[in-house]
Protein backbone atom coordinates (compact mmCIF):
# COMPACT_ATOMS: atom_id res chain seq x y z
CA UNK A 1 0.00 0.00 0.00
CA UNK A 2 3.05 2.56 0.51
CA UNK A 3 4.27 2.95 -2.47
CA UNK A 4 0.87 3.45 -4.14
CA UNK A 5 0.54 6.21 -1.16
CA UNK A 6 3.71 7.71 -2.69
CA UNK A 7 3.19 7.59 -6.44
CA UNK A 8 -0.30 8.60 -5.54
CA UNK A 9 1.29 11.75 -3.45
CA UNK A 10 3.79 12.64 -6.39
CA UNK A 11 0.90 12.26 -9.12
CA UNK A 12 -0.59 14.97 -6.88
CA UNK A 13 2.11 17.03 -6.53
CA UNK A 14 3.00 17.17 -10.28
CA UNK A 15 -0.98 17.80 -11.05
CA UNK A 16 -0.88 20.43 -8.71
CA UNK A 17 2.35 21.97 -9.62
CA UNK A 18 0.91 21.70 -13.37
CA UNK A 19 -1.87 23.88 -12.28
CA UNK A 20 -0.93 26.33 -10.26
CA UNK A 21 2.23 26.96 -12.39
CA UNK A 22 3.41 25.68 -15.27
CA UNK A 23 -0.42 26.36 -17.04
CA UNK A 24 0.02 30.43 -16.54
CA UNK A 25 3.78 30.24 -17.31
CA UNK A 26 3.16 27.90 -20.72
CA UNK A 27 0.35 30.16 -21.51
CA UNK A 28 2.11 33.37 -21.48
CA UNK A 29 5.62 31.51 -22.88
CA UNK A 30 7.87 31.95 -19.99
CA UNK A 31 9.73 28.45 -19.98
CA UNK A 32 9.84 27.26 -16.15
CA UNK A 33 13.09 25.67 -16.84
CA UNK A 34 14.95 28.99 -18.28
CA UNK A 35 14.03 30.76 -14.92
CA UNK A 36 15.07 27.96 -13.01
CA UNK A 37 18.55 27.66 -14.91
CA UNK A 38 18.63 31.53 -14.08
CA UNK A 39 18.38 30.78 -10.50
CA UNK A 40 21.14 28.53 -10.77
CA UNK A 41 23.21 30.71 -12.25
CA UNK A 42 22.74 33.66 -9.64
CA UNK A 43 22.79 31.63 -6.36
CA UNK A 44 23.66 27.86 -7.25
CA UNK A 45 22.61 26.77 -3.73
CA UNK A 46 19.15 25.31 -3.31
CA UNK A 47 18.35 26.04 -0.16
CA UNK A 48 19.06 29.90 -1.13
CA UNK A 49 17.31 29.09 -4.29
CA UNK A 50 14.01 28.33 -2.76
CA UNK A 51 14.13 30.81 -0.44
CA UNK A 52 14.22 33.23 -3.01
CA UNK A 53 11.85 31.89 -4.82
CA UNK A 54 9.50 31.66 -1.59
CA UNK A 55 9.85 35.37 -1.49
CA UNK A 56 9.08 36.34 -4.77
CA UNK A 57 6.17 34.43 -4.44
CA UNK A 58 4.93 35.70 -1.44
CA UNK A 59 5.81 38.83 -2.30
CA UNK A 60 6.03 39.47 -5.99
CA UNK A 61 8.53 42.59 -7.19
CA UNK A 62 10.39 43.18 -10.14
CA UNK A 63 13.63 43.70 -7.32
CA UNK A 64 12.71 39.89 -5.66
CA UNK A 65 12.26 38.72 -9.31
CA UNK A 66 15.21 36.93 -11.01
CA UNK A 67 14.21 38.47 -14.57
CA UNK A 68 15.93 41.50 -15.38
CA UNK A 69 13.99 45.15 -15.31
CA UNK A 70 13.40 45.01 -18.89
CA UNK A 71 11.19 41.61 -18.71
CA UNK A 72 8.13 43.50 -16.83
CA UNK A 73 7.75 45.91 -19.75
CA UNK A 74 6.73 43.35 -21.34
CA UNK A 75 5.33 41.29 -18.51
CA UNK A 76 2.87 42.71 -15.61
CA UNK A 77 3.93 41.53 -12.04
CA UNK A 78 2.23 38.54 -11.00
CA UNK A 79 -0.39 38.40 -7.89
CA UNK A 80 0.70 37.18 -4.67
CA UNK A 81 -0.22 33.61 -4.12
CA UNK A 82 -2.74 32.41 -2.60
CA UNK A 83 -1.85 29.12 -1.37
CA UNK A 84 -0.18 28.70 2.09
CA UNK A 85 3.27 28.92 3.28
CA UNK A 86 3.35 24.65 3.20
CA UNK A 87 1.67 24.39 -0.15
CA UNK A 88 4.13 26.71 -1.56
CA UNK A 89 6.89 25.18 0.03
CA UNK A 90 5.85 21.75 -1.14
CA UNK A 91 5.74 23.10 -4.90
CA UNK A 92 8.61 25.03 -4.33
CA UNK A 93 10.47 21.60 -3.80
CA UNK A 94 8.93 19.46 -6.63
CA UNK A 95 10.08 22.55 -9.00
CA UNK A 96 13.34 22.38 -8.11
CA UNK A 97 13.32 18.82 -8.02
CA UNK A 98 11.23 18.76 -11.95
CA UNK A 99 14.06 21.20 -12.92
CA UNK A 100 17.51 19.31 -11.30
CA UNK A 101 20.32 18.90 -13.10
CA UNK A 102 21.90 16.51 -11.47
CA UNK A 103 19.40 14.08 -12.77
CA UNK A 104 20.12 14.54 -16.03
CA UNK A 105 24.35 15.28 -16.25
CA UNK A 106 25.80 12.50 -17.91
CA UNK A 107 29.76 11.81 -18.29
CA UNK A 108 30.94 10.79 -22.16
CA UNK A 109 33.79 10.09 -23.21
CA UNK A 110 36.08 12.75 -25.55
CA UNK A 111 35.86 11.75 -28.99
CA UNK B 1 102.72 -0.21 0.46
CA UNK B 2 103.35 0.41 3.56
CA UNK B 3 100.75 0.01 6.48
CA UNK B 4 101.02 3.71 7.45
CA UNK B 5 100.45 4.95 3.51
CA UNK B 6 97.50 2.47 3.50
CA UNK B 7 96.20 4.07 6.39
CA UNK B 8 96.13 7.53 4.88
CA UNK B 9 94.91 6.56 1.74
CA UNK B 10 91.78 4.82 3.18
CA UNK B 11 91.44 7.98 5.47
CA UNK B 12 91.75 10.08 2.54
CA UNK B 13 89.11 7.60 0.83
CA UNK B 14 86.62 7.75 3.04
CA UNK B 15 86.93 11.34 3.73
CA UNK B 16 86.66 12.14 0.19
CA UNK B 17 83.98 9.81 -0.76
CA UNK B 18 81.83 10.39 2.16
CA UNK B 19 82.10 14.07 1.03
CA UNK B 20 81.77 13.41 -2.42
CA UNK B 21 78.47 11.13 -1.67
CA UNK B 22 77.17 14.19 0.13
CA UNK B 23 78.00 16.76 -2.12
CA UNK B 24 75.93 14.55 -4.36
CA UNK B 25 73.07 13.34 -2.67
CA UNK B 26 72.70 17.46 -2.20
CA UNK B 27 72.93 18.07 -5.67
CA UNK B 28 70.56 14.82 -6.59
CA UNK B 29 67.63 15.86 -4.24
CA UNK B 30 68.30 19.11 -5.15
CA UNK B 31 67.64 18.30 -9.12
CA UNK B 32 64.82 15.74 -8.05
CA UNK B 33 62.68 17.75 -6.53
CA UNK B 34 63.18 20.89 -8.98
CA UNK B 35 62.54 17.76 -11.87
CA UNK B 36 59.70 16.66 -10.00
CA UNK B 37 57.79 19.87 -9.77
CA UNK B 38 58.40 20.41 -13.20
CA UNK B 39 56.96 17.41 -13.82
CA UNK B 40 53.63 18.16 -11.86
CA UNK B 41 53.91 21.25 -12.94
CA UNK B 42 53.01 20.18 -16.89
CA UNK B 43 50.50 17.41 -15.51
CA UNK B 44 48.79 20.77 -13.73
CA UNK B 45 48.59 22.43 -16.61
CA UNK B 46 46.99 19.68 -18.50
CA UNK B 47 44.76 19.29 -15.52
CA UNK B 48 44.06 22.73 -15.45
CA UNK B 49 43.46 22.80 -19.42
CA UNK B 50 40.69 20.12 -18.87
CA UNK B 51 39.24 22.47 -16.45
CA UNK B 52 38.80 24.87 -19.02
CA UNK B 53 37.75 22.67 -21.83
CA UNK B 54 34.64 21.45 -18.92
CA UNK B 55 33.88 25.09 -17.98
CA UNK B 56 32.65 25.51 -21.77
CA UNK B 57 30.85 22.65 -21.77
CA UNK B 58 29.06 23.73 -18.54
CA UNK B 59 28.54 27.53 -20.34
CA UNK B 60 26.99 25.73 -23.40
CA UNK B 61 24.79 23.55 -20.98
CA UNK B 62 23.29 26.60 -19.14
CA UNK B 63 21.51 26.90 -22.05
CA UNK B 64 20.86 23.62 -23.31
CA UNK B 65 17.46 22.26 -22.41
CA UNK B 66 17.52 18.72 -22.83
CA UNK B 67 16.44 15.69 -21.12
CA UNK B 68 20.34 14.81 -20.85
CA UNK B 69 22.75 17.30 -20.64
CA UNK B 70 26.56 15.12 -21.76
CA UNK B 71 29.98 16.28 -20.37
CA UNK B 72 32.67 15.07 -22.40
CA UNK B 73 35.99 13.94 -20.46
CA UNK B 74 39.24 12.93 -21.91
CA UNK B 75 40.05 9.09 -20.33
CA UNK B 76 41.78 9.47 -17.20
CA UNK B 77 39.97 12.09 -15.47
CA UNK B 78 37.17 12.55 -13.51
CA UNK B 79 34.69 15.19 -12.30
CA UNK B 80 32.55 16.63 -9.08
CA UNK B 81 30.82 19.76 -9.28
CA UNK B 82 29.48 21.25 -6.16
CA UNK B 83 26.74 24.11 -5.62
CA UNK B 84 28.28 27.06 -3.32
CA UNK B 85 27.23 25.27 0.08
CA UNK B 86 29.88 23.04 -1.14
CA UNK B 87 27.23 20.41 -1.55
CA UNK B 88 27.61 17.79 -3.99
CA UNK B 89 25.86 18.26 -7.51
CA UNK B 90 27.04 15.58 -9.72
CA UNK B 91 30.32 13.53 -9.43
CA UNK B 92 31.67 10.63 -11.01
CA UNK B 93 34.34 9.76 -8.25
CA UNK B 94 34.17 9.98 -4.41
CA UNK B 95 35.71 13.61 -3.02
CA UNK B 96 37.76 13.23 -0.26
CA UNK B 97 36.12 14.07 3.05
CA UNK B 98 38.67 16.27 4.07
CA UNK B 99 38.92 18.15 0.74
CA UNK B 100 40.70 21.42 1.23
CA UNK B 101 38.78 23.78 -0.61
CA UNK B 102 41.46 26.38 -0.63
CA UNK B 103 43.92 24.77 -2.20
CA UNK B 104 44.00 24.55 -6.12
CA UNK B 105 46.36 21.75 -6.37
CA UNK B 106 46.13 18.51 -4.09
CA UNK B 107 47.98 15.09 -4.64
CA UNK B 108 46.22 11.81 -2.88
CA UNK B 109 47.89 9.20 -2.98
CA UNK B 110 48.20 8.64 -6.98
CA UNK B 111 45.79 11.28 -7.64
CA UNK B 112 46.01 15.04 -8.53
CA UNK B 113 42.97 17.10 -7.88
CA UNK B 114 42.26 20.03 -8.88
CA UNK B 115 39.50 22.56 -7.82
CA UNK B 116 38.18 25.08 -9.98
CA UNK B 117 36.03 27.96 -8.79
CA UNK B 118 33.23 28.88 -11.42
CA UNK B 119 31.39 32.33 -11.34
CA UNK B 120 28.77 32.86 -12.47
CA UNK B 121 27.87 29.37 -11.32
CA UNK B 122 26.99 27.50 -14.72
CA UNK B 123 24.43 24.84 -14.05
CA UNK B 124 24.60 25.84 -10.46
CA UNK B 125 28.21 24.47 -9.94
CA UNK B 126 30.19 27.24 -7.73
CA UNK B 127 33.02 24.57 -7.91
CA UNK B 128 34.84 22.32 -10.34
CA UNK B 129 36.69 19.53 -9.06
CA UNK B 130 38.71 17.56 -11.61
CA UNK B 131 40.85 14.23 -10.04
CA UNK B 132 43.36 13.40 -12.50
CA UNK B 133 45.45 9.84 -12.47
CA UNK B 134 49.00 11.37 -12.02
CA UNK B 135 51.39 10.09 -14.47
CA UNK B 136 54.21 8.05 -12.73
CA UNK B 137 56.14 7.04 -15.42
CA UNK B 138 57.82 10.33 -15.58
CA UNK B 139 59.10 10.41 -11.87
CA UNK B 140 59.96 7.10 -12.30
CA UNK B 141 62.04 7.41 -15.30
CA UNK B 142 63.73 10.65 -13.48
CA UNK B 143 64.59 8.33 -10.25
CA UNK B 144 65.99 5.97 -11.88
CA UNK B 145 68.17 8.58 -14.02
CA UNK B 146 69.34 9.48 -10.91
CA UNK B 147 69.78 6.42 -9.40
CA UNK B 148 71.82 5.39 -12.29
CA UNK B 149 73.68 8.70 -12.37
CA UNK B 150 74.68 8.60 -8.61
CA UNK B 151 76.13 5.14 -9.23
CA UNK B 152 78.35 5.61 -12.33
CA UNK B 153 79.29 8.63 -10.36
CA UNK B 154 80.44 6.86 -7.57
CA UNK B 155 82.17 4.35 -9.71
CA UNK B 156 83.97 7.45 -11.22
CA UNK B 157 84.53 9.14 -8.21
CA UNK B 158 86.15 6.18 -6.71
CA UNK B 159 88.49 5.69 -9.07
CA UNK B 160 89.64 8.84 -9.50
CA UNK B 161 89.45 9.32 -5.68
CA UNK B 162 91.89 6.12 -5.20
CA UNK B 163 94.42 7.66 -7.97
CA UNK B 164 94.39 11.02 -6.08
CA UNK B 165 94.74 9.34 -3.34
CA UNK B 166 97.93 8.17 -4.49
CA UNK B 167 99.27 11.09 -5.42
CA UNK B 168 98.12 12.32 -1.83
CA UNK B 169 100.04 9.99 0.07
CA UNK B 170 103.01 9.89 -2.93
CA UNK B 171 105.36 12.73 -0.89
CA UNK B 172 104.70 10.77 1.92
CA UNK B 173 105.74 7.43 0.68
CA UNK B 174 109.00 9.05 -0.58
CA UNK B 175 109.57 10.53 3.04
CA UNK B 176 109.47 6.86 4.27
CA UNK B 177 111.90 5.74 1.36
CA UNK B 178 114.00 8.62 1.93
CA UNK B 179 114.01 7.44 5.63
CA UNK B 180 114.42 4.05 5.79
CA UNK B 181 117.60 5.04 2.64
CA UNK B 182 118.74 7.15 5.71
CA UNK B 183 118.64 4.90 8.32
CA UNK B 184 120.44 1.88 6.19
CA UNK B 185 123.23 4.74 5.06
CA UNK B 186 123.89 6.15 8.70
CA UNK B 187 124.11 2.44 10.32
CA UNK B 188 126.59 1.70 7.08
CA UNK B 189 128.68 5.05 7.58
CA UNK B 190 128.71 4.43 10.82
CA UNK B 191 129.83 1.19 10.92
CA UNK B 192 132.90 1.61 8.43
CA UNK B 193 134.91 4.01 10.70
CA UNK B 194 133.84 1.81 13.54
CA UNK B 195 135.28 -0.96 12.44
CA UNK B 196 138.05 0.24 11.26
CA UNK B 197 138.48 1.52 14.54
CA UNK B 198 137.77 -1.49 16.15
CA UNK B 199 140.12 -3.59 14.08
CA UNK B 200 142.98 -1.60 13.92
CA UNK B 201 142.95 -1.74 17.52
CA UNK B 202 142.81 -5.81 17.19
CA UNK B 203 145.64 -5.69 14.86
CA UNK B 204 147.89 -3.27 17.61
CA UNK B 205 146.66 -5.82 20.34
CA UNK B 206 147.38 -8.88 18.59
CA UNK B 207 150.95 -7.80 16.51
CA UNK B 208 152.16 -5.67 19.79
CA UNK B 209 153.63 -3.28 17.62
CA UNK B 210 154.95 -0.03 18.88
CA UNK B 211 155.32 1.31 15.92
CA UNK B 212 151.97 1.24 14.42
CA UNK B 213 151.65 3.93 12.26
CA UNK B 214 149.64 2.72 9.60
CA UNK B 215 147.19 1.44 12.08
CA UNK B 216 146.79 4.85 13.92
CA UNK B 217 146.88 6.46 10.97
CA UNK B 218 143.59 4.52 10.28
CA UNK B 219 142.23 5.29 13.87
CA UNK B 220 143.00 8.67 13.18
CA UNK B 221 141.02 8.75 9.56
CA UNK B 222 137.93 6.62 11.02
CA UNK B 223 137.41 8.94 14.19
CA UNK B 224 137.31 11.78 12.05
CA UNK B 225 134.97 10.27 9.57
CA UNK B 226 132.70 9.70 12.70
CA UNK B 227 133.20 13.23 14.10
CA UNK B 228 132.43 14.80 10.39
CA UNK B 229 129.43 12.99 10.32
CA UNK B 230 128.45 13.67 14.13
CA UNK B 231 129.69 17.60 13.10
CA UNK B 232 126.97 17.32 9.68
CA UNK B 233 124.10 16.13 11.55
CA UNK B 234 123.84 18.11 14.19
CA UNK B 235 124.39 20.98 12.00
CA UNK B 236 121.11 20.04 9.92
CA UNK B 237 119.53 19.18 13.24
CA UNK B 238 120.45 22.33 14.72
CA UNK B 239 119.92 24.41 11.49
CA UNK B 240 116.93 25.88 12.08
CA UNK B 241 117.72 27.29 15.60
CA UNK B 242 121.39 28.15 14.74
CA UNK B 243 122.59 31.06 15.85
CA UNK B 244 125.01 32.21 13.35
CA UNK B 245 128.01 34.56 14.55
CA UNK B 246 128.87 36.20 11.46
CA UNK B 247 132.85 38.06 11.90
CA UNK B 248 135.11 38.97 9.38
CA UNK B 249 137.46 35.37 9.27
CA UNK B 250 140.50 34.52 7.48
CA UNK B 251 139.58 31.75 4.82
CA UNK B 252 142.84 31.15 3.56
CA UNK B 253 144.28 30.18 6.88
CA UNK B 254 140.72 27.85 8.06
CA UNK B 255 141.10 26.24 4.29
CA UNK B 256 144.90 25.42 5.28
CA UNK B 257 143.61 24.47 8.73
CA UNK B 258 141.02 22.03 7.27
CA UNK B 259 143.19 20.47 4.61
CA UNK B 260 145.72 19.47 7.33
CA UNK B 261 142.84 18.22 8.98
CA UNK B 262 141.95 16.03 5.23
CA UNK B 263 145.56 15.52 5.06
CA UNK B 264 145.66 11.87 6.86
CA UNK B 265 142.80 11.03 4.41
CA UNK B 266 144.30 12.69 1.48
CA UNK B 267 147.64 10.35 1.75
CA UNK B 268 145.40 7.37 2.78
CA UNK B 269 144.32 7.70 -0.80
CA UNK B 270 147.33 8.71 -2.54
CA UNK B 271 145.90 11.88 -3.74
CA UNK B 272 148.10 14.68 -4.89
CA UNK B 273 147.21 18.14 -3.65
CA UNK B 274 147.46 21.31 -5.57
CA UNK B 275 146.64 24.42 -3.82
CA UNK B 276 146.53 27.91 -5.03
CA UNK B 277 145.70 30.16 -2.10
CA UNK B 278 145.76 33.45 -1.65
CA UNK B 279 147.15 34.70 1.81
CA UNK B 280 143.98 36.24 3.76
CA UNK B 281 141.17 36.17 1.92
CA UNK B 282 139.11 37.67 4.91
CA UNK B 283 134.91 36.96 4.39
CA UNK B 284 132.36 37.60 6.65
CA UNK B 285 131.29 34.60 7.56
CA UNK B 286 130.28 32.26 11.04
CA UNK B 287 133.22 29.94 11.67
CA UNK B 288 131.21 27.08 11.93
CA UNK B 289 129.39 27.53 8.43
CA UNK B 290 132.82 28.33 7.28
CA UNK B 291 134.13 24.78 8.07
CA UNK B 292 130.84 22.81 7.71
CA UNK B 293 130.97 24.47 3.74
CA UNK B 294 134.94 23.74 3.27
CA UNK B 295 135.03 20.37 4.85
CA UNK B 296 131.96 18.61 3.03
CA UNK B 297 133.79 20.40 -0.26
CA UNK B 298 137.14 18.45 0.70
CA UNK B 299 135.17 15.56 2.15
CA UNK B 300 133.50 14.63 -1.51
CA UNK B 301 136.27 15.79 -3.50
CA UNK B 302 138.10 13.00 -1.06
CA UNK B 303 135.74 10.53 -1.04
CA UNK B 304 134.90 10.50 -5.02
CA UNK B 305 138.15 10.72 -6.37
CA UNK B 306 140.43 8.23 -8.07
CA UNK B 307 142.96 6.69 -6.13
CA UNK B 308 146.24 8.70 -7.10
CA UNK B 309 144.19 11.17 -8.33
CA UNK B 310 144.57 15.34 -8.51
CA UNK B 311 142.72 17.46 -5.88
CA UNK B 312 143.11 21.07 -6.61
CA UNK B 313 141.89 23.69 -4.09
CA UNK B 314 141.98 27.57 -5.17
CA UNK B 315 140.79 30.25 -3.17
CA UNK B 316 140.98 34.16 -4.01
CA UNK B 317 139.29 37.08 -3.21
CA UNK B 318 136.54 36.23 -5.54
CA UNK B 319 135.72 32.97 -5.14
CA UNK B 320 136.60 29.37 -3.38
CA UNK B 321 137.11 26.30 -5.92
CA UNK B 322 137.26 22.57 -5.26
CA UNK B 323 138.30 20.21 -8.13
CA UNK B 324 138.58 16.46 -7.90
CA UNK B 325 139.05 14.05 -10.85
CA UNK B 326 136.55 11.42 -9.87
CA UNK B 327 133.58 9.63 -10.81
CA UNK B 328 132.20 13.03 -11.42
CA UNK B 329 127.83 13.28 -11.57
CA UNK B 330 125.65 12.46 -14.66
CA UNK B 331 124.69 15.89 -15.81
CA UNK B 332 120.33 14.46 -15.22
CA UNK B 333 121.75 14.51 -11.54
CA UNK B 334 123.17 18.09 -11.51
CA UNK B 335 119.71 19.51 -11.45
CA UNK B 336 118.54 18.10 -7.90
CA UNK B 337 121.95 17.40 -6.71
CA UNK B 338 121.40 19.83 -3.57
CA UNK B 339 118.83 17.99 -2.37
CA UNK B 340 118.75 16.46 0.92
CA UNK B 341 119.80 12.69 0.81
CA UNK B 342 120.35 12.84 -2.62
CA UNK B 343 123.29 10.37 -3.55
CA UNK B 344 124.24 11.09 -7.26
CA UNK B 345 126.81 7.89 -7.10
CA UNK B 346 126.34 5.49 -4.52
CA UNK B 347 130.17 3.86 -5.08
CA UNK B 348 131.02 5.62 -1.89
CA UNK B 349 129.02 5.53 1.38
CA UNK B 350 127.38 8.48 2.28
CA UNK B 351 123.92 9.91 3.69
CA UNK B 352 123.69 12.49 0.60
CA UNK B 353 123.16 15.84 2.72
CA UNK B 354 127.27 17.17 2.44
CA UNK B 355 125.80 19.25 -0.63
CA UNK B 356 122.55 20.30 1.04
CA UNK B 357 124.78 21.66 3.86
CA UNK B 358 126.91 23.37 1.50
CA UNK B 359 123.63 24.57 -0.40
CA UNK B 360 121.80 26.01 2.77
CA UNK B 361 125.22 27.79 3.76
CA UNK B 362 125.79 29.52 0.60
CA UNK B 363 121.48 30.71 0.24
CA UNK B 364 121.93 31.90 3.67
CA UNK B 365 125.42 34.16 2.71
CA UNK B 366 123.44 34.69 -0.89
CA UNK B 367 126.86 33.23 -2.55
CA UNK B 368 126.74 31.68 -6.17
CA UNK B 369 127.54 28.22 -6.42
CA UNK B 370 128.64 25.85 -9.39
CA UNK B 371 129.15 22.69 -10.45
CA UNK B 372 130.54 21.71 -13.49
CA UNK B 373 131.06 17.61 -13.66
CA UNK B 374 131.61 15.07 -16.36
CA UNK B 375 131.23 11.76 -15.48
CA UNK B 376 134.71 9.80 -15.01
CA UNK B 377 136.58 13.03 -15.38
CA UNK B 378 135.80 14.70 -12.12
CA UNK B 379 133.45 17.84 -11.03
CA UNK B 380 134.47 21.35 -9.68
CA UNK B 381 132.71 23.15 -7.35
CA UNK B 382 132.85 26.93 -6.92
CA UNK B 383 131.63 29.29 -4.32
CA UNK B 384 131.20 32.81 -5.26
CA UNK B 385 131.18 35.53 -2.59
CA UNK B 386 131.96 38.50 -4.48
CA UNK B 387 129.18 40.29 -6.36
Amino acid sequence: MLPFSLWSAQEDIQSRLEQECFRCHEKQKIPSEAIYRRYLLKYSSRETIRRKIFGYLSHPSAQRSIMPPQFFNKFAIKAPSDLDEKQLHELIDAYIAHFDIAGKLRILPQE
Amino acid sequence: MYRSEKRSLFRFLAIYLVSTLILFSAGSYIFYVFEKHHLLDLQRESVKHEGEKIQHQLIRLQSTFRPTLPIYLENGYDIALLDIDKKLIFSNFDLPKDFDFTQEYQLRSEYMIYNKPIDPYYLGAAYMIIRMTVDQSGIANLQKMILMFMLSGGVFFSVLGYFLGRMFVAPMRESIEMMNRFIQDTTHELNTPISTILTNLELMETLEKCDAKSEMQRIEIASKTLSRIYDDLTYLRLNQNYHREIRPLDLSRLLQERLLYFAVAIEAKRIRLMTQIDEEIIVEIDREDAIRLIDNLLSNAIKYNKTGGILEVKIDPIELSVKDSGVGIPQKELGTIFDRFKRANRSEGGFGIGLNIVYQIVQAYKYRISIDSEPNIGTEVTITWQK
